[in-house]
This record gives C-alpha cells, sequence and structure tokens, in this order.
C-alpha cells in the first residue's frame, strides 16, 4: 500500500479512485486538514520512510563551545634564542599623526611579506606638549602651539638574525621625515604599562597590606 | 657593545636596542641615533672545538652608511598629483579654530560699522578683544621671514667626495683605500680575522683601525649581508692559503663629528658612484647588498 500522501485535486482523486482504488486514501474519515489547509509544511511524520530526509548537522564532529575571546590576553614573551630575536616592539612615534600611522601600516605589511610573524600592532595613548611662550612685553608666559605625539607600536614575535640587518636597513631608508623609530625588546613592564591604573584596587590593597 | 668571545661554529648574540630619530633639528648630516646594548654575556660554550683549518683566509669588511638627512626631491608627476591632493583636501576639509576666529572677527567688525551697533548686545570676550586673529596672522608671518632654512641642495659640497655631508638626499657609502697584496684598491673597510673573535668584532675592528676617525656606527645585526671570495692566482696558491673570503656587515652612521685627517684615504659615494672605484667582480657582489631606496 502506498503511504505517500498526495495533495489531489478532486478531479484527480475521481480519476484515482475510477482507475485504481489503493492509490488514494481509501477511508475518507482520515482527514489531515492542517496538511490541506498549510501547503508550506513539509514536516513528513516519523513512520513516512523519508522521515529525517535532509538532517545533516548530527553527522559533523563534535565542537567545543565558543569561549568568549579574551583580548588582553598576555601573549608570551619569547626570549631570544641562538638564531632569532624574541619579541620586539618596533615603536613609531611623530607629531603628525596621518604620517606615523601610514608608516606603521608599511611597517606591517613589510613583515607579512617577508613572513615575520607580528604578535600585536597597538598604538599607545597621545601625549600633548603645550609650547608655552614669554610675551615680548612683560613676564608672562601665553600658550603658543599643542604639540600632540602620537605613538604606535608593532609587536614582531621573532625575527630572524639573518633577516635582521636587511629588515632594519628598509625600514632606515624608508623613514619618513619627523618620524622617530625605535627598536626595543618587549618586557613584562611595557605590557603592564598599557593598563589603566585602579586606584580603588590600590586603596584597597595598602588597607590590607597596613 | 662588547659581545662575548666564541668559537665561530656558535655564534653569540647580543641584543641591540636601536633608536633612530629623524627630526630636523640637530646637526646636519646625520641622524640622532641612541643605541642601548643588551649584552647578554652567556657563557663560554665548553672546551675548544677541534676545527680543521681551511685554506681560505677570512676578513670582514664593514659596510658603513650614511643615510639621507633630506628626502629626495619629487619628480614631475609626483608634484602634480601631490598639488591635485592637495587642493582635493583643503576643498573637502572642515574650518579649523583659527579660521572660525577669523570669520567670527570679520563678522562683528562689520556688525561695528554696520550704524545701529549696540556694544551690550555683544557677547562678553573680554581679553580676547585686544587680540584679533588678524594681529595673531601678522605675528605668525613675522617670525616665518625671520627664519633662514638650511639650503637643500650645496653644490660646492656636493663635489667633494671625502665630506659626509654631501648629497643630503642619497645614502653614501664609506669607501677607504687599502694595501691588498701588492697594489693600493678602493675597497670597504676589511681587516683580517683573528682567533678568538666574532666575525662582526672583526668588522668593528675594521672600521677603527682602518679609518682611524672618530665615526661612531650602529651594527645592524650579527648576520653578515655579502660574501666575496677571491681565488689567488695559480702562480701565488699554496696548500695553506687559495683565497680570501672577505664577509660585509652592514652599520648605519650615528651622530657624530668625526675627527679630520684620517691616515688613510676615504670616501663617501653614492650607489651609482661605486663603479668607478671598485673592480668589477667586487662590485657586482656589493652592489647586491647596497639599497638604493
Amino acid at each position: 500500500m502506498n503511504h505517500m500522501f498526495r495533495k489531489l485535486s478532486v478531479t484527480v482523486t475521481q480519476q484515482a479512485s475510477a482507475l485504481n482504488q489503493s492509490l488514494c486514501r481509501a477511508a475518507p474519515s482520515i482527514q489531515h486538514p492542517a496538511w490541506c489547509c498549510a501547503p508550506g509544511n513539509e514536516r513528513r511524520y516519523k513512520g513516512t520512510p523519508t522521515h529525517g530526509i535532509g538532517r545533516w548537522k548530527y553527522l559533523l564532529p563534535k565542537q567545543a563551545p565558543k569561549k568568549k575571546k579574551d583580548r588582553n590576553q598576555t601573549k608570551q614573551i619569547l626570549s631570544a634564542t641562538d638564531t632569532a630575536h624574541g619579541t620586539l616592539n618596533v615603536k613609531v612615534s611623530g607629531y603628525d599623526m596621518t604620517v606615523v600611522e601610514h608608516y606603521s601600516q608599511y611597517i606591517h605589511n613589510l613583515c607579512n611579506r617577508l613572513g615575520i610573524d607580528v604578535a600585536e600592532s597597538y598604538a599607545l595613548p597621545t601625549k600633548s606638549t603645550e609650547v608655552m611662550l614669554v610675551q615680548d612685553q612683560g613676564n608672562k608666559t601665553y600658550v603658543d602651539a599643542v604639540l600632540k605625539t602620537h605613538q604606535r607600536v608593532v609587536q614582531l614575535s621573532s625575527l630572524n638574525a639573518s633577516l635582521c640587518p636587511v629588515f632594519v636597513d628598509v625600514l632606515l631608508k624608508n623613514q619618513p621625515e619627523g618620524v622617530q623609530l625605535s627598536v626595543k625588546e618587549h618586557t613584562e613592564a611595557d605590557f603592564q604599562a598599557r593598563f589603566k591604573a585602579r586606584p580603588e584596587l590600590e586603596g584597597l590593597l595598602a588597607q590590607i597590606s597596613q | 657593545m662588547a659581545a662575548p668571545c666564541r668559537k665561530m661554529a656558535s655564534r653569540s648574540f647580543s641584543q641591540l636596542l636601536y633608536c633612530f630619530n629623524r627630526t630636523a633639528v640637530g646637526s646636519v648630516g646625520c641622524r640622532r641615533f641612541s643605541v642601548t646594548p643588551v649584552g647578554r654575556a652567556r657563557p663560554q660554550a665548553g672546551p675548544a672545538v677541534e676545527r680543521a683549518t681551511s685554506p681560505w683566509t677570512l676578513m670582514a669588511a664593514v659596510c658603513l652608511q650614511r643615510l639621507p638627512v633630506i628626502s629626495a626631491d619629487e619628480s614631475p608627476i609626483e608634484q602634480r598629483f601631490k598639488q591635485m591632493m592637495q587642493q582635493m583636501e583643503l576643498e573637502k576639509s572642515m574650518l579649523s579654530d583659527h579660521e572660525l576666529r577669523l570669520l567670527e572677527d570679520a563678522d562683528r567688525m562689520s556688525r561695528k560699522q554696520a550704524g545701529d551697533y549696540d556694544s551690550d548686545e555683544e557677547e562678553g570676550h573680554g581679553d580676547q578683544e585686544i587680540m584679533l586673529g588678524q594681529d595673531l596672522e601678522d605675528t605668525w608671518e613675522q617670525r616665518l621671514k625671520n627664519f633662514q632654512p638650511a639650503p637643500r641642495v650645496r653644490a660646492d659640497v656636493d663635489k667633494d667626495l671625502t665630506s659626509v655631508q654631501r648629497c643630503l638626499a642619497d645614502s653614501l657609502v664609506l669607501l677607504a683605500e687599502q694595501q691588498v697584496g701588492a697594489e693600493k684598491l678602493w675597497l670597504l673597510p676589511q681587516a683580517a680575522w683573528q682567533e678568538g673573535e666574532t666575525l662582526r668584532q672583526t668588522a668593528e675592528r675594521a672600521l677603527g683601525s682602518v679609518t682611524a676617525a672618530d665615526l661612531k656606527a650602529t651594527f645592524l645585526g650579527n648576520a653578515p649581508c655579502g660574501v666575496y671570495k677571491y681565488k689567488l692566482p695559480k702562480a701565488a696558491r699554496t696548500e695553506s692559503s687559495v683565497g680570501t673570503k672577505v664577509f660585509f656587515f652592514k652599520a648605519v652612521l650615528a651622530d657624530s663629528a668625526p675627527a679630520k685627517a684620517p691616515n688613510t684615504a676615504l670616501l663617501w659615494v653614492k650607489k651609482s658612484e661605486l663603479q668607478k672605484y671598485l673592480k668589477p667582480a667586487y662590485a657586482m657582489k656589493v652592489d647586491r647588498f647596497i639599497l638604493s631606496l
């Protein structure tokens, strides 16, 4: 017996019933008005041979639940080996922000091209310097200009010793005017300096230690 | 910076911290550098390693470069593009505080001269009334006129090959005339390697001894950047000496006033002028690592 449910039009039903009794529902009492009224619902009932056809997610390998990314995770500070430098900080600083940013982007792209691993690329807070000049008449100083020093850091996880002179040479030859370049080792102190001080916590700690 | 003595097999590794400044203020001719050596003195590794003596004489040379002090002149297309970009940025930009202030002042001036001017209606500005925006501009213009920038190109200094301040827009390499065998040749300053020192220390020694001038240099790394192999002519070859191998190390001139009167002839040349002074085979090897950016 064919248990497939087919949406039959009246004429077809009549024809089918004329031709073959078994093709259509023999018992008119078995009514499924829901399916007649909602043609969009195509879920098959459990007994159908095609029940569960199209399921695929159960075939995928089990994945661990996604952890929320910890952005301020302490990255491992690599130390130098015999053939490679450890974690290095290439710091670019200057007064003109566009030039400083473009130069740091250039360094980052150069590292990508040369296959040097870039651990992080971040900006340090801007430092403002006020230039005060003494007035021509009188001793009062007035604010002449405000100079802002922008700093960008490109942190390299390791630098091959044979690549180092070539890399530094290219950086120096392409250094723009008014930009200071500094290549230093990355230390724990550098990492901690990026965080803001928490005065309440420090106050409570001082109270505990007293 | 004294790196500890090591055998050739395992080179020592001293960390160097570089700090390169490129500012307008400062002595002409050199960039300001600050080098903080972080030399981790590793203990000597075990007993002496037995090495087969090689028939090659080893030498180390230093490629001392004076980096450009000013930016190079732009080509015509670059100039036109730069003007166009500046024009576009000016048209798209917002007014700055100073420009807004000028507009306000002009507006206030026109209102003052309107006729039905009531100074009580004016918002109190106080001290700002004294110094108008236009006055500020005039003082700035005055200061600009008094400022005399140094000339970018000086033709007479450019022609003097021994001066370190020639061709401020290009990078220069130091050449020294040295006695090699029977003849005097123009080479990058080199010295023979001695037992118990690293090749880099040999290069530093070469710089100090050959130039005999107080040139402060920052070496860019412990690894050589190039090598030149010279085989002695068949007649002069013996069992123990087949030829010499010269390893080149890159260094950058730090900010210093070199003492005049060196005992050997020194030249500062651009990459394009190297061909005139160096032997062709040597020049071919040297050309490979000197970047002409």
